[in-house]
């Protein structure tokens, strides 16, 4: 899930920050530029886990600020391809699941990445599967009995597996407001999503494969 | 800037979230200091005399203690094994791990999620039985001794005032113990490392190749 990223970068330090231990502000300074907060192609940054280089600060002509070069490592969260982690789902939508991690939440599961035969439940806002089952329609998989589906509820906590990731940046751009006149603005895409899979034996719902047939049963009591 | 290794080497959950805390506890004493610092002052009633502009007490940014607050909070999750794990109990693992064939990606999915049930184990290992076939229990004792039983964590939150007791004593020992700590966190790093080379040379090319 979390690796080490070497980034080079100078870092400006303001006077009123001299009082400190050089190393701390310069941490503190990395820190507040970098954490929470994608890189294209690196993964979300978390903080600071040393320094590796720092050089003399210098002072450039105009400001009062101390200039230095640092290399440095940071914690990334990045889980590569095939990684199995586990999260807990925010939203379903005909389209799939979104999942979250707390501090990250651009992590998706499209419906083609879900166990199949499955479908869309819209009263429940949950996607369900229904195990070893002949059928493939999602009309024919609405009418089936409650109590034979699986849902895959909100806040539930799944087994996922990535399967890809993908980074956008999108360029601001020129401001779209003309002469007063607002511009319907296109959803903002995120940076940094992860797509995941549960088409899989042993992923999905942790409840489903932990202590396997106990659990199953006690979920369909609740339902039925 | 410049990324110079994007990928210079991976961490486990349990370091990433010994960091975190550790920021966190550090983060609790400077806002305490800081505070008893300024009661301080305004009792004496002298504040001007004290320069101003001079700051030795660093503010942590808000996108740091937010990312701070919301990782530690999944990684001490119930649903992961993160807390109930120690230093000791994972670099015994990794040993223990040593002599199964298996990959460098694999293993640190092993520390990370602690498998104990063997369908955990088949999601981790591809051809999980071609390769390992009878070593899955061996395996899995290996993780399950490997965790310590986090009934004394939770005996500890279920007090009635667990928040603020617990900070408190992080804080403690924090103090305590902030000397050696730098050492401690390279040491698990410089083991991971070691670890890596010992065991897995071929493998690293295969996780190096992805980024290609």
């Amino acid at each position: 899930m979390f690796c080490l990223s070497v980034i080079k970068d100078t870092m400006a330090m303001h006077p009123s920050n001299f009082g400190a231990p050089v190393e701390d502000a310069l941490i503190a300074e990395i820190n507040k530029k970098y954490a929470n907060r994608v890189l294209h192609d690196v993964g979300l940054c978390i903080c600071v886990f040393d320094l590796s280089q720092a050089g003399e600060g210098k002072v450039r002509y105009g400001d009062g600020f101390l200039w230095y070069k640092v290399v440095f490592r940071m914690v990334v969260f990045r889980p590569f391809v095939s990684e199995v982690i586990i999260a807990k789902v925010k939203s379903s939508d005909e389209d799939g699941i979104r999942l979250s991690v707390n501090f990250f939440d651009d992590l998706y599961i499209p419906a083609a990445y879900l166990p199949q035969p499955t479908a869309f439940d819209p009263n429940e806002r949950a996607h369900f599967w229904i195990p070893d089952s002949e059928l493939t329609t999602t009309s024919e998989l609405l009418d089936t009995l409650v109590s034979d589906r699986m849902y895959i509820d909100q806040g539930e906590v799944v087994r996922v597996r990535v399967e890809s990731d993908e980074f956008c940046d999108d360029e601001p751009g020129p401001p779209k407001v003309t002469e007063g006149v607002q511009m319907k603005r296109e959803p903002k895409r995120p940076p940094y999503v992860v797509c995941c899979s549960i088409a899989e034996q042993g992923l999905g719902p942790v409840a489903w494969w932990n202590g396997a047939s106990q659990v199953v049963d006690g979920d369909e009591m609740d339902e039925g | 800037m410049e990324v110079i290794n994007p990928r210079a080497a991976l961490l486990s959950n349990y370091e990433v979230l010994s960091l975190l805390q550790e920021l966190e506890s550090d983060h609790l004493l400077r806002t305490k200091t800081a505070l008893r610092v300024k009661k301080e002052e305004e009792a004496s009633a002298t504040a001007v005399a004290s320069n101003p502009t001079v700051n030795t007490h660093l503010e942590a940014s808000e996108n740091l203690r937010t990312i701070e607050v919301e990782a530690i909070s999944y990684l001490t999750a119930d649903y992961l094994p993160t807390r109930s794990q120690t230093e000791e109990g994972i670099a015994g693992l990794v040993k223990n791990l040593a002599p199964f064939s298996l990959t460098k990606a694999e293993k640190l999915q092993v520390v990370n999620l602690s498998p104990t049930l063997p369908v955990e184990l088949y999601v981790i290992v591809e051809e999980l039985e071609d390769r390992l076939g009878e070593q899955i229990d061996e395996i899995l004792e290996h993780v399950q001794t490997s965790l310590v039983a986090p009934a004394t964590l939770t005996a500890k939150e279920a007090k009635p005032n667990g928040i603020t007791a617990q900070a408190s004593t992080d804080v403690s020992t924090a103090i305590v113990e902030e000397g050696q700590w730098d050492e401690d966190a390279d040491a698990i790093y410089d083991e991971e490392i070691y670890d890596d080379t010992g065991a897995g040379i071929g493998v690293e090319g295969d996780l190096e190749m992805e980024d290609d």
